[in-house]
């Protein structure tokens, strides 16, 4: 499994947890795409990603700590960030529980593929929480730099964004059946 | 949702390790007779020594037995060793033992020339080739990335500059309050580590938490809209608070038995990892705040009320436990 390596920075479990997600292209670009669609979709979304996607994060990495086993295919978490990536490019406002839906399978479903990667390569539920933080911070960040945007041309730009994501998405599948 | 957040703080106090761990230093100094002398500090963890011991390779011989020397905040060891035929120059250095995970090791080589070379060992890479080919910026870069692991494992030291941000009012004073402290930890940084000023560790611990938990109840008043000299002059506090921390900032940096011509440029690079990672910190803090804001993101009071209860309670847990510890060693 790709994802079960892990950085170690030398600060510790919860540093080395934070750096894993940030040098998991799957994991950031999942959390980006999210940053984007509620970025672009308004304030509401925006605070509802903030509470949202950590929390489920957390639920699936505690789950993933505990029965390590369930670590998801890398196809499925590829196919999660392309997904949110497409809904991003198409700039779809998803009604609430769509958009909590998502949320919960996705970001659990990566969180599962975290907490798994921590119970086996060390750091366990420290890495996790700094991981976690990670997403904290990403998705506090990125939708407050985007739901000022008032102009056409920068909605596109952030569009364009979401379909590279998507686009890297592909890709990366692409590889994983050549490798096999 | 008050009792839940309570019980996530006092949760807390049970993982608050706030250890300040030095790092261990090993110094291998070649003779003009090729014999090896070695220094090995090892630095106390939990009041005991850390179990951790060199490696040399297998052709190496003692050729006299060590003698301790003990020192407040650890073990020094000084003895000579005959290296084999390559001498010190490419030799294999490693760190063993059950609890290398726990800190870095600096190892500083000179050789009978006068040429030296500096390393640090981490857990994730606790073997070297001692080599003196570009010695000099993994010498520099080894203190930065001490200066940046000290400030942002240093719990305590994080706690009360979030303690500064959450009672100061306006860009002007955030930035003389941050300045100050960073002038304060600078000067006292620079000199406990010239040994002008020398604290015992445990007195030191001590009242680096108080001045935590001195934050505590400031940032209550300041909820309740109170007024007092410390919200007033934040800055003030900042720098006579400072002053203390930067002596706590010298635990962190080892230099025992490097030449004091290159001490203040060790100290120079550990103190800019320090400001480094003291940044980030406040960068990352105040961008958080703004978010919020931006996204007009309200927290429950309970949960707003949290970072200020955090440091009231682990300021008073850490009080505790350093006196305790103080009282003990006593």
């Amino acid at each position: 499994m790709p994802l079960a390596h892990l950085v170690q920075t030398g600060f510790g479990g919860f540093y080395d947890g934070l750096a894993h997600w940030a040098l998991t292209p799957q994991d950031v670009l999942l959390v980006v795409a999210f940053a984007l669609l509620a970025g672009l979709a308004g304030k509401q979304r925006a605070r509802q990603l903030v509470l949202a996607l950590p929390s489920a994060w957390l639920l699936g990495g505690l789950l993933g700590l505990l029965v390590p086993s369930l670590m998801p295919p890398e196809l499925a978490t590829t196919l999660s960030f392309g997904l949110v990536g497409l809904l991003v490019a198409l700039d779809r406002r998803l009604p609430a529980a769509a958009f909590f839906a998502l949320i919960l399978a996705a970001a659990g479903l990566h969180g599962v593929a975290n907490g798994s990667t921590m119970a086996t390569t060390g750091p366990g539920w420290l890495g996790l929480v700094g991981a976690t933080l990670a997403v904290f911070i990403a998705v506090s960040l990125i939708p407050a730099l985007l739901v000022g945007l008032k102009k056409p041309a920068a909605r596109v730009a952030v569009r364009v964004g979401g379909s590279w994501i998507a686009a890297a998405s592909l890709l990366m599948i692409g590889w994983l059946f050549r490798a096999g | 949702m008050k009792r839940l957040v309570l019980a996530c703080l006092l949760a807390l106090v049970a993982l608050a390790g706030a250890h300040e761990l030095q790092p261990a230093y090993l110094e291998l100094r070649e003779g003009a007779d090729r014999s090896i002398a070695v220094t090995w500090k090892i630095p106390y963890f939990k009041g005991r020594p850390l179990p951790i011991e060199p490696g040399f390779p297998d052709d190496w011989q003692e050729i006299s037995e060590p003698h301790l020397t003990p020192l407040g905040n650890g073990l020094l060891f000084r003895w000579k060793m005959k290296p084999g035929e390559s001498g010190l120059d490419g030799a294999m250095i490693r760190i063993e033992g059950p609890r290398t995970g726990l800190t870095d090791v600096l190892v500083r080589a000179t050789l009978a020339n006068g040429e030296a070379t500096t390393r640090v060992l981490r857990p994730e890479s606790p073997g070297t080739e001692i080599s003196f080919a570009n010695g000099g910026v993994p010498f520099m870069l080894g203190y930065l990335f001490i200066g940046i692991q000290h400030i942002l494992l240093g719990v305590d030291h994080l706690l009360f500059v979030l303690g500064l941000l959450l009672i100061v009012d306006g860009t002007r004073m955030l930035v003389k309050t941050i300045t100050m402290f960073t002038v304060a930890h600078s000067i006292s940084l620079a000199i406990a580590t010239f040994r002008i000023v020398e604290v015992p560790e445990a007195p030191l611990n001590l009242c680096i938490a108080l001045s935590i938990l001195f934050l505590g109840p400031e940032v209550v008043r300041k909820w309740r809209g109170g007024t007092s000299f410390t919200i007033e002059h934040p800055w003030v506090v900042a720098f006579a608070f400072g002053l203390l921390h930067g002596i706590g900032f010298a635990s962190g940096l080892s230099v025992t038995g490097l030449p004091r011509g290159e001490i203040p440029l060790a100290l120079l690079w550990f103190n800019i990892g320090v400001e480094l990672g003291q940044l980030a910190f406040v960068l990352v803090s105040l961008a958080l705040m703004r978010a919020w804001k931006v996204i007009e993101l309200r927290w429950p009071l309970a949960l707003r009320r949290a970072p200020g209860l955090a440091i009231g309670i682990l300021g008073a847990y850490w009080t505790f436990d350093r006196f305790h510890a103080m009282l003990t060693a006593v």
